[in-house]
C-alpha cells in the first residue's frame, strides 16, 4: 500500500467529504475545516485537493443545483468512493495501532492522561 | 440584495481560472463571499476575497484545457507553406496596392542603403592603421581675444622632435605634407601626370603601416628626392616594368629646373579610406634643430606617435604649460592633439587638407535618409490598416475554422515580409547600379559598400528583417484582433474606425516632406547668395595664372600678354581671389579697445592690381606708375634687409574702407603708424577670401615685378577661349619647362561653395523623394476612402449631390491633414534652418513667401493626388455601387 499517496491536507479533506456527505462541495468543506481548525482555508486550496483526490480515484463528483449566491452557477458535489473509503480506513488503522501501543506512563509524561477523563 | 465582490477582482479571478473550471470555482468564490459578507461585513469579506483570488494562482487551476479539435502549430511546415501561398495570392490579387507598397518601400530602402554606405564609409576613415589610437596631429590654437580661437593644422617644425626628447610618452613623430605635383614620366610629356604626393619624414614608417614590396624605405641619395610609389601608381606609369631605380621629374612651378625623383621603393597601396590617401610618398630627413624662441618660427604639419594608453588630456596640459613657460607668451599660442581617427570628419578648420568631410553633412544626410525610410514605413502601416476592412472578413472566416490568432498574425507578417523581400531585391538592384553615379557626385570612391562587404550585407539584411517585423506587427495585430462574430456580420468595432493613428502618421509624413522642401529652398537661397554676392571687385571676365617663379621675365611676359586681343589689363599679383592674406597678416593694437589686437590682411601685386580687380575708389587715388608707388622689394630684400624694412615702412598703400575705419586713418598721404605705410587712397571693401569668413580689413601694397607671383588678367567679355589659347602659346615661348595652371576666377570662387552646392542637390533630390512618397501614401489612403464610401457616394448622388460637392467631401479630410502638417512643419523648419544659417557670416533671410510657396506646393500635390481618385469616385455610376450585395 502506498501511504505517501495521501497528503495530510488531502486526508483531512477526504475525511471532511465523508463527514459532510451528501452535501460536500468546496465551500462547505472549507467552512467546516475553518470551524474545526480555526485557521483560514482558501477555496482554491480545497478545490485543488479535491481535484487531486478525484484524479487518484478516492472521490467521485457530479454537478449539483445552481443557487442565487453563486450567481446562478452550479456546484460540484463530491462523494467518497469505495476505494477512497478503504484508504481512509487503512489510514485510521495505522493511527489506531500506533496510539494503542503508547504506554499509559508515556502518555502521562506527555501530559496526556486519558484514564481520569 | 445579493452582495457582490469587487468587479475588478472578479474579472481577475475569471482571467486566472481556466474556462472549464470557471463555473464551479467562481460559484464557490461568490458563495463564500456572500457568507463572509453576512458574517463579518463588506471590508473583511473583500479582503478575504483578495486572498481567495491569489490562492487561485496554482497550475491545476490556471492550466487551460486543450481543445479537443487540435489545430496545427502556427510554425509547422504545412502552415509556413500555406502562408506563402495565400500571401502571394493576396499580393497578386491586390496588385495596385502591392505596386504602391513596392515603389514606396524600394525607394525608402534604397535611399537608406545608399546613405548608410556613405555614412559607414565616412566613419571607416583611418580605422585601419595598426597604431590608429596612438597617432595624433599637432594642431596649433591661437587665442584671438574675445573668446575667439583660431586653429591651424601646422605647428612649429621642431616642436615634435622637442616633445619626443622631453617626454617619454612621445615615441615617434613625422612631418606630413601633401600636395599634387605633376610628374613628367617621359621626356616628351609636357603636362605630366597629376599625382597625390605625401611628403613624410623617414620616421613615418614606424607610424604608418607601409608595406614594402621591393626596394628600400631609406633614402638612397642626398642630391635627389627618394620616392616610394604604390603598386597601382606603378602600374599606371610603368606598366609591366620594374620601377625601382627609375628617375622621374616633377614639372616645376616655382623653381626653373625639373626636380629629379628616384623611385627607391615599391609599396602596397595605402588605404583609400584615409585622409592620407596618396599615390606616392616622398621621403625626407628633417635636420632636427633645437626649438628656438627668437620670433622666426618655421611651421609644418606634424604627427606624433604616443605610447599606447597615454592620457592625452594630461599630456596636452603638460605640453602647453611647458610651452607657455618656454615662450613667455601667456598661453596665446597653444597646442591640441587631434586623434588620427577624428581628422577626416572633424577638420572644418583645416585649410589645405584636401581629403576631409564634415560630420555635420553626414548627420544631415543620415537624418534625411532615416526620415525617408520612416515615410516609406508609415505608408506601409497606413495602407495596411486602411486595407484592414478588406481583410477582417477573411480573418473572421479563418478564426471560425479554428485558425488561431498566432496563425493570422503569421499570415499577415508573411505578406509583409514578402513585400519587403521583393522591395529589398529591387533596392539592392538599384543600389548596385547607382553606386557609380553617387561616387561621382561625392567626388571620391566608396570603399565599404553593401555589395562588396559580406558583413555589411548581412547586417543590412538583418536590419531590414527587423524593420519589416516592426512595421508589419501593428497592422497584423489590429486585423487579427477582431471578433469573428462581429466581422462576419459586418459590424466593425470602434478600433477599426480609429483613424487617429493614421491621421497622425499622415501629418508626420507631410511635415517631414515640408521641412525638407523648405530646407531645399533655403539652402538654394544661401548658395545663390554666396555665388552671386557682390564681392567688391568684378569677378567676371577674370583669368588667373597660379603662382610661379617668373625668372625675372614677369614684366616682359606681361607686356607681351597685353598684345593678345581680348586682354584689357593684367597684373602680377601675389594674391589670388579666395586666398585671404596673399602677402602677410600683421597684428596691430586696436585703437578702439586698449589691449586688444587687430589683424590686418596685406595683399601685394604690381601697380595694376587694384584696377585689374576693378576695385572701387572711395577717397584719394589708385596706384599709378606715375608715382613711386611700387618698390623693388625682391632686389632690395636681397641686398639690404634693414634698408628693405625701412623702405617698406614708408611704402605707399591702399586700404579698404573698413581698414581705414578700424585703424582710424583720417588723413591720406602721410605715414600712418598702425598701417606701417603711407596710405594714398581708400578703396571699397572687398572679400579677399570665401564668404565663410567675414570681411577682412585689408591693405594693398605695390611691388615692382615681384618674382614669386601669379597673374590676374582682365579680359573682354566672351574672349576667354581666345585669350586662353594666346596665353598658352606665349607660355610655351617663355617657360617651356614650367607648368601652366590657368583658370577662370569665377569658377574658382564657385568651387569654394561645393559643399553648399552638394547639399542643395542632395536636398533637391530628397525633397522630391519625400514628396513623392507622401503623395503615394495619401493616394493609397484616398483610394481606400473612396472604396469604403462608395455606397455613401452613391446615395448622395441619387439624392442629387453634385460632382464638385462629392470631390470636396472626399478631399476635405486630407487637405485638413496637410494644412496641419504645414502649421507643424513651418516653425520647426524655421528654427532648424536659422540654426544652420548661423554658421555663415553672410546669410540669406528666410522670407515669409518661402513658407507660402512650400505650403502651396504641398497643398497642390495633395489636391492633385486626391482629386484624381475623388473625381473618379464622384463620377462613377451610383447604380453599380448600390446594386451589389
Amino acid at each position: 500500500m502506498r501511504r505517501s499517496d495521501l497528503g495530510e491536507f488531502e486526508e483531512i479533506v477526504l475525511l471532511a467529504v465523508a463527514a459532510l456527505a451528501p452535501g460536500a462541495y468546496s465551500v462547505s468543506i472549507a467552512e467546516e475545516l475553518e470551524n474545526e481548525t480555526g485557521q483560514t482555508v482558501s477555496t482554491g486550496a480545497v478545490h485543488a485537493a479535491l481535484q487531486r483526490l478525484e484524479q487518484k480515484g478516492y472521490l467521485s463528483s457530479y454537478l449539483g443545483e445552481a443557487t442565487q449566491e453563486r450567481g446562478g452557477r452550479r456546484k460540484r458535489l463530491f462523494t467518497v468512493t469505495a476505494y477512497g473509503g478503504k484508504i481512509l480506513h487503512e489510514a485510521r488503522t495505522v493511527r489506531n495501532n500506533l496510539w494503542n501501543r503508547i504506554t499509559p506512563a508515556e502518555l502521562s509524561k506527555m501530559g496526556l492522561d486519558f484514564s481520569n477523563s | 440584495m445579493q452582495p457582490l465582490p469587487p468587479r475588478w477582482l472578479d474579472k481577475l479571478a475569471t482571467r486566472i481560472c481556466a474556462p472549464h473550471l470557471r463555473e464551479e470555482l467562481l460559484g464557490d468564490l461568490h458563495e463564500r463571499y456572500a457568507l463572509r459578507h453576512r458574517r463579518t461585513g463588506a471590508l473583511k469579506a473583500n479582503f478575504f476575497f483578495l486572498r481567495e483570488v491569489t490562492a487561485l494562482l496554482r497550475p491545476s487551476i490556471m492550466r487551460r484545457k486543450p481543445s479537443p479539435y487540435g489545430s496545427p502549430s502556427a510554425f509547422s511546415s504545412d502552415m509556413l507553406r500555406n502562408y506563402f501561398k495565400i500571401g502571394s495570392r493576396v499580393l497578386v490579387k491586390n496588385s495596385g496596392y502591392s505596386l504602391i507598397h513596392l515603389i514606396g518601400l524600394s525607394i525608402g530602402l534604397w535611399a537608406c542603403m545608399m546613405v548608410a554606405t556613405v555614412v559607414i564609409d565616412s566613419l571607416s576613415y583611418d580605422r585601419q592603421w595598426s597604431r590608429k589610437d596612438d597617432i595624433y596631429r599637432i594642431v596649433t590654437v591661437n587665442k584671438m581675444g574675445g573668446g575667439l580661437f583660431e586653429r591651424h593644422i601646422s605647428s612649429p617644425s621642431y616642436l615634435a622632435p622637442a616633445l619626443q626628447k622631453m617626454y617619454a610618452e612621445a615615441q615617434s613623430w613625422s612631418s606630413v605634407d601633401s600636395y599634387r605635383p605633376h610628374f613628367k614620366i617621359s621626356p616628351g610629356d609636357n603636362d605630366g601626370i597629376e599625382t597625390n604626393m605625401l611628403t613624410v619624414d623617414t620616421m613615418a614608417n614606424k607610424m604608418l603601416d607601409i608595406k614594402l614590396v621591393a626596394g628600400s624605405l631609406e633614402r638612397t641619395s642626398e642630391n635627389r628626392w627618394s620616392l616610394l610609389i604604390t603598386r597601382s601608381y606603378a602600374g599606371r606609369i610603368f606598366p609591366g616594368q620594374n620601377p625601382i631605380g627609375r628617375i622621374i621629374y616633377e614639372i616645376p612651378t616655382l623653381g626653373s629646373e625639373p626636380a629629379p625623383y628616384e623611385i627607391t621603393g615599391l609599396i602596397e597601396d595605402l588605404p583609400y579610406n584615409s585622409h592620407l590617401r596618396t599615390d606616392v610618398i616622398r621621403l625626407k630627413r628633417t635636420k632636427v634643430e633645437p626649438l628656438t624662441n627668437n620670433g622666426i618660427i618655421m611651421f609644418d604639419q606634424s604627427y606624433l606617435l604616443l605610447k599606447p594608453g597615454t592620457d592625452v588630456k594630461a599630456f596636452t596640459r603638460k605640453v602647453n604649460a611647458w610651452y607657455a613657460d618656454f615662450t613667455k607668451n601667456k598661453g596665446r599660442e597653444q597646442f591640441e592633439f587631434q586623434p588620427l581617427k577624428d581628422i577626416y570628419l572633424h577638420s572644418d578648420f583645416a585649410e589645405g587638407q584636401s581629403v576631409k568631410a564634415s560630420i555635420r553633412t553626414i548627420y544631415i544626410f543620415a537624418g534625411v535618409a532615416l526620415l525617408v525610410l520612416f515615410i516609406a514605413c508609415v505608408n506601409f502601416v497606413n495602407l495596411s490598416t486602411a486595407k484592414a476592412f478588406a481583410r477582417v472578413k477573411e480573418a473572421g472566416v479563418r478564426k471560425v475554422l479554428s485558425g488561431s490568432r498566432t496563425q493570422l498574425v503569421m499570415q499577415l507578417l508573411t505578406e509583409t515580409l514578402l513585400l519587403f523581400g521583393i522591395s529589398v531585391g529591387i533596392a539592392v538592384f538599384a543600389y548596385f547600379f547607382t553606386l557609380r553615379p553617387v561616387e561621382n557626385f561625392l567626388g571620391h570612391r566608396l570603399v565599404l559598400t553593401f555589395t562588396s562587404n559580406i558583413l555589411m550585407a548581412g547586417g543590412a539584411l538583418l536590419m531590414f528583417f527587423f524593420t519589416a517585423l516592426v512595421t508589419g506587427l501593428y497592422p497584423a495585430w489590429i486585423i487579427s484582433g477582431f471578433k469573428p462574430a462581429n466581422t462576419l456580420r459586418g459590424i466593425f468595432t470602434a478600433s477599426l474606425g480609429q483613424t487617429g493613428l493614421r491621421k497622425t502618421l499622415v501629418v508626420a509624413q507631410f511635415s517631414i516632406s515640408i521641412v525638407v522642401l523648405l530646407a531645399t529652398i533655403v539652402v538654394w537661397q544661401q548658395f545663390d547668395l554666396m555665388k552671386n554676392k557682390d564681392l567688391g571687385y568684378d569677378k567676371n571676365n577674370l583669368i588667373g595664372i597660379e603662382q610661379i617663379a617668373w625668372n625675372g621675365k614677369g614684366e616682359a611676359f606681361k607686356s607681351e600678354l597685353q598684345r593678345i586681343p581680348g586682354v584689357v589689363r593684367s597684373s602680377l599679383s601675389m594674391w589670388m581671389p579666395t586666398e585671404g592674406a596673399g602677402y602677410m597678416q600683421r597684428e596691430v593694437p586696436d585703437p578702439a579697445h586698449a589691449g586688444r589686437r587687430l589683424r590686418i590682411w596685406h595683399i601685394a601685386g604690381d601697380v595694376d592690381l587694384p584696377t585689374t580687380l576693378g576695385l572701387k575708389l572711395v577717397k584719394g587715388r589708385m596706384f599709378s606708375s606715375r608715382f613711386a608707388d611700387a618698390f623693388n622689394a625682391d632686389s632690395l630684400r636681397e641686398k639690404d634687409f634693414v634698408k628693405f624694412e625701412k623702405m617698406q615702412m614708408n611704402q605707399n598703400s591702399l586700404m579698404t574702407a573698413s581698414a581705414a575705419k578700424m585703424l582710424r586713418v583720417k588723413q591720406l598721404d602721410v605715414h600712418a603708424k598702425d598701417t606701417q605705410s603711407v596710405p594714398v587712397g581708400v578703396v571699397g571693401d572687398f572679400h579677399n577670401e570665401s564668404l565663410y569668413e567675414p570681411l577682412k580689413p585689408t591693405l594693398i601694397l605695390a611691388q615692382r615685378a615681384p618674382e614669386y607671383a601669379g597673374m590676374l588678367i582682365r579680359i573682354e567679355p566672351g574672349t576667354e577661349m581666345q585669350v586662353g589659347a594666346g596665353v598658352r602659346k606665349l607660355w610655351k615661348q617663355f617657360f617651356p619647362e614650367k607648368l601652366l595652371r590657368i583658370h577662370n576666377i569665377e569658377e574658382k570662387l564657385e568651387k569654394q561653395y561645393e559643399a553648399e552646392s552638394k547639399l542643395h542637390s542632395l536636398f533637391l533630390f530628397f525633397s522630391g523623394l519625400t514628396m513623392f512618397l507622401s503623395a503615394l501614401g495619401i493616394f493609397g489612403l484616398v483610394v481606400q476612402a473612396a472604396e469604403q464610401r462608395a455606397k455613401e457616394v452613391g446615395i448622395r448622388k441619387v439624392l442629387g449631390a453634385s460632382v464638385a460637392g462629392i470631390v470636396g467631401l472626399i478631399s476635405k479630410d486630407f487637405v485638413k491633414l496637410v494644412v496641419i502638417a504645414i502649421v507643424v512643419a513651418s516653425p520647426l523648419a524655421w528654427y532648424g534652418l536659422q540654426k544652420w544659417l548661423e554658421n555663415y557670416p553672410y546669410r540669406t533671410t528666410i522670407h515669409w513667401w518661402v513658407f507660402a510657396v512650400t505650403g502651396a506646393a504641398a497643398l497642390a500635390v495633395t489636391i492633385g493626388t486626391v482629386s484624381f481618385q475623388a473625381i473618379r469616385a464622384a463620377t462613377a455610376d451610383p447604380v453599380r455601387s448600390l446594386r451589389n450585395e
